[in-house]
């Protein structure tokens, strides 16, 4: 029976200050889900008073189906050693996030890339707009609704000879006789 | 440069490409991910250098341009500005499957797929990436071409600038490049 | 009339042995180089070979009249400079001008070609050219000193600025200059160590510093003219070292003496040469100001004290 004695303690801690779900997922680590308005007041306190100074990386999830953005903080603790996951979810129409700039300074780097790639804007974000791309004026190329396909054979030239290429997961399903399910039957070739 | 048959080059030309063939200085510069061969290549154990082949560190002194690997739209600027700055004759190698039709990155929205539209390229080494024997037979090859006496596409380059400089606006839309007077 | 045309043939002849014995030596030190590190290397006339490729390009970039001047201020500079060098000692094909304070003289002339090629790559406004000459003269301050101390302390020694009359002592004496007055071989060997710009005093011209420096914008003819007048004045350095303190090389008139003459001279400076080779195979880069402390260090005192050895 594994201790989990210091996670449970830290999302009780959590739980009972901001009034947010949350649960342990295994051994050093705990998932938090929180409204994006008191996400900053999370991390604020998980960095003074908890001792998670280390920002890991922020992450960023595209749920088409639901409509919404997914922005996961991850934080570390080199005391306890235990990674906390703070999960939001954002509007994807009007994509709209804190700046929390102020509390880590590595997290420009993080907001200035979503900006770009996913179009969140970050109210207060100071730095220049292009940072991986150049002369781009079409939709954030990260969101799933952006067909790369479609784009890449429209600006380059192809060169002929892929048309008979065969497709690597069907070829190794028809070896082994496994059946491909149906949600992943969408990115198949034919 | 004439001769009396057209097949047969003068004994000036044919001293000259030897000279070129035997002393080919290679421009430092790794494009993309392809470059990890090229140490590999010029270190002890694929010696690179018994064929004369040494790094060059600028444009002005080099002769060949590696393009190793994918090219994103914003190194082919940054590539095209080096290959003008080179001197005449040049040559370009490509390594790698991305260079020839995509490679694995052939659906990206910011890497092209044929290289040859860009800039004009004299050989084409495939794999991905290729080992360093394949590297030295590309460059065995390229010795070959240069013997025979075709292996100027510098000049194919000047003399058909209108058709590389149509195809390299199209996909790289804020052109601020100096114009060269060659 | 005829003394004349042997005099103007043999200076061609210096020039064509410069030039051959010094891109040669360039081939044989990439080959040695190679085989202490485990491959094998180019052929040994692999700097004609680069030579015959860079003089060959069809289009030549240059930026402005200093940038056509500076290769063939080098080449002047290493013509001039060959000229006053004893080559093979009381031979009538050789010609040596020669005249009282010539080695005066050669201390100032042998930095004009580094001279110009600073004012070559001063021009094309590259700012690693501008930064790569900052630290090539930086590290001439470095190692002249050492240099200038042990030259002074011979002349002082013997009372003459002649190489000649150091030559004809040597041959009197019987006894090599490197072990009348030690100190100062020392001083000028340390001081060599810089000259020839092998590791670890390569920063200048090194493709991975700075781009390379005051070559970076030099290609095609322009670079190939530099590179034969580095390989000429490394010849010149040698020689001149070899005739101050090795007894310089020379067996009599005629001709087989003549061949046999230039064998002893080409063993000498090609033993002397694998002095700063050898220590370069094993030595990572110094930093500017690196050498110049060194420089300035034991290398600067040796050279005090073959001054003092040289007055009592």
């Amino acid at each position: 029976m594994v201790n989990l004695d210091k996670e449970n303690k830290i999302l009780e801690t959590i739980k009972t200050t901001f009034n947010v779900e949350g649960r342990v997922i295994r051994k050093n680590r705990v998932e938090i889900n929180a409204k994006k308005d008191i996400v900053s007041s999370i991390l604020l306190f998980a960095k003074n008073q908890q001792g998670y100074i280390h920002l890991n990386h922020i992450a960023c999830v595209d749920w088409l189906e639901k409509g919404k953005f997914e922005l996961s903080y991850i934080i570390w603790s080199p005391t306890d050693k235990i990674t906390i996951f703070v999960k939001t979810l954002i509007d994807r129409e009007k994509a709209e996030m804190e700046n929390i700039d102020n509390i880590w300074d590595q997290a420009n780097t993080y907001e200035r890339e979503f900006r770009e790639m996913y179009g969140i804007q970050f109210p207060g974000l100071v730095g220049d707009f292009e940072f991986i791309l150049e002369d781009w004026d079409e939709m954030p190329p990260m969101r799933r609704d952006f067909d790369t396909n479609a784009y890449a054979e429209k600006t380059f030239y192809q060169r002929p000879g892929r048309e008979d290429a065969k497709d690597v997961r069907e070829e190794l399903t028809k070896q082994s006789g496994e059946v491909i399910p149906d949600f992943a039957k969408k990115y198949s070739r034919e | 440069m004439t001769s009396n048959n057209n097949d047969k080059q003068t004994i000036v030309e044919y001293i000259k490409n030897w000279s070129r063939k035997h002393s080919l200085f290679v421009m430092a510069y790794g494009t993309g991910c392809g470059a990890i061969e090229i140490p590999a290549t010029m270190t002890s154990r694929y010696d690179a250098e018994r064929f004369g082949i040494r790094g060059a560190a600028t444009p002005r002194q080099a002769d060949v341009l590696l393009i190793t690997g994918y090219l994103a739209t914003k190194t082919l600027k940054r590539v095209i500005r080096v290959y003008e700055q080179m001197q005449d004759p040049k040559y370009v190698i490509a390594f790698g499957s991305c260079t020839i039709n995509g490679g694995m990155y052939y659906d990206s929205y910011n890497t092209i797929n044929a290289l040859d539209r860009y800039i004009p390229v004299d050989v084409y080494i495939n794999g991905c990436m290729p080992r360093p024997e394949a590297v030295i037979s590309g460059f065995v090859q390229l010795q070959k071409q240069i013997a025979e006496g075709n292996a100027d596409n510098g000049t194919k380059y000047k003399e058909n600038l209108e058709w590389y400089r149509t195809n390299q606006t199209k996909i790289i839309k804020n052109w601020r490049m100096p114009d060269y007077n060659w | 009339m005829e003394d004349l045309g042997i005099k103007i043939i043999g200076a061609l002849l210096t020039v064509v042995l410069a030039f051959t014995v010094g891109m040669t030596y360039g081939g044989i030190v990439r080959k040695l180089t190679a085989r202490v590190q485990n491959r094998r290397g180019p052929v040994v006339w692999q700097n004609f070979l680069d030579l015959l490729k860079l003089q060959s390009k069809k289009t030549n970039v240059a930026h402005g009249f200093m940038g056509h001047m500076a290769p063939v201020w080098i080449i002047i500079a290493a013509g001039t400079v060959l000229m006053f060098i004893p080559i093979l000692n009381g031979d009538l094909w050789f010609p040596n001008l020669t005249f009282h304070g010539d080695l005066i003289f050669l201390l100032y002339m042998m930095v004009f070609g580094s001279l110009g090629m600073a004012l070559g790559a001063g021009q094309t406004g590259n700012p690693n050219s501008a930064i790569g000459v900052t630290r090539g003269l930086s590290q001439m301050v470095g190692f002249e000193i050492p240099f200038v101390l042990a030259l002074v302390a011979l002349m002082i020694q013997y009372k003459t600025t002649s190489i000649q009359d150091i030559m004809a002592i040597q041959a009197e004496t019987g006894v090599w200059m490197m072990f009348s007055n030690p100190f100062a071989f020392l001083a000028a060997l340390f001081a060599s160590l810089g000259m020839f710009r092998y590791s670890p005093f390569d920063i200048v011209g090194a493709p991975a510093e700075l781009a390379s420096g005051p070559m970076s914008e030099f290609g095609g003819k322009y670079l190939g003219t530099m590179m034969t007048g580095g390989s000429i004045f490394a010849f010149i350095k040698l020689t001149l070292y070899v005739d101050l303190f090795m007894g310089g090389a020379g067996f009599g008139t005629g001709f087989i003496a003549t061949i046999i003459g230039l064998g002893i001279l080409l063993l000498k400076t090609f033993s002397l040469y694998m002095v700063p080779v050898f220590y370069g195979w094993i030595s990572p880069r110094y930093r500017t100001e690196q050498a110049i402390r060194y420089f300035w260090g034991w290398p600067t005192a040796l050279g005090v004290i073959a001054v003092i050895w040289a007055i009592f």
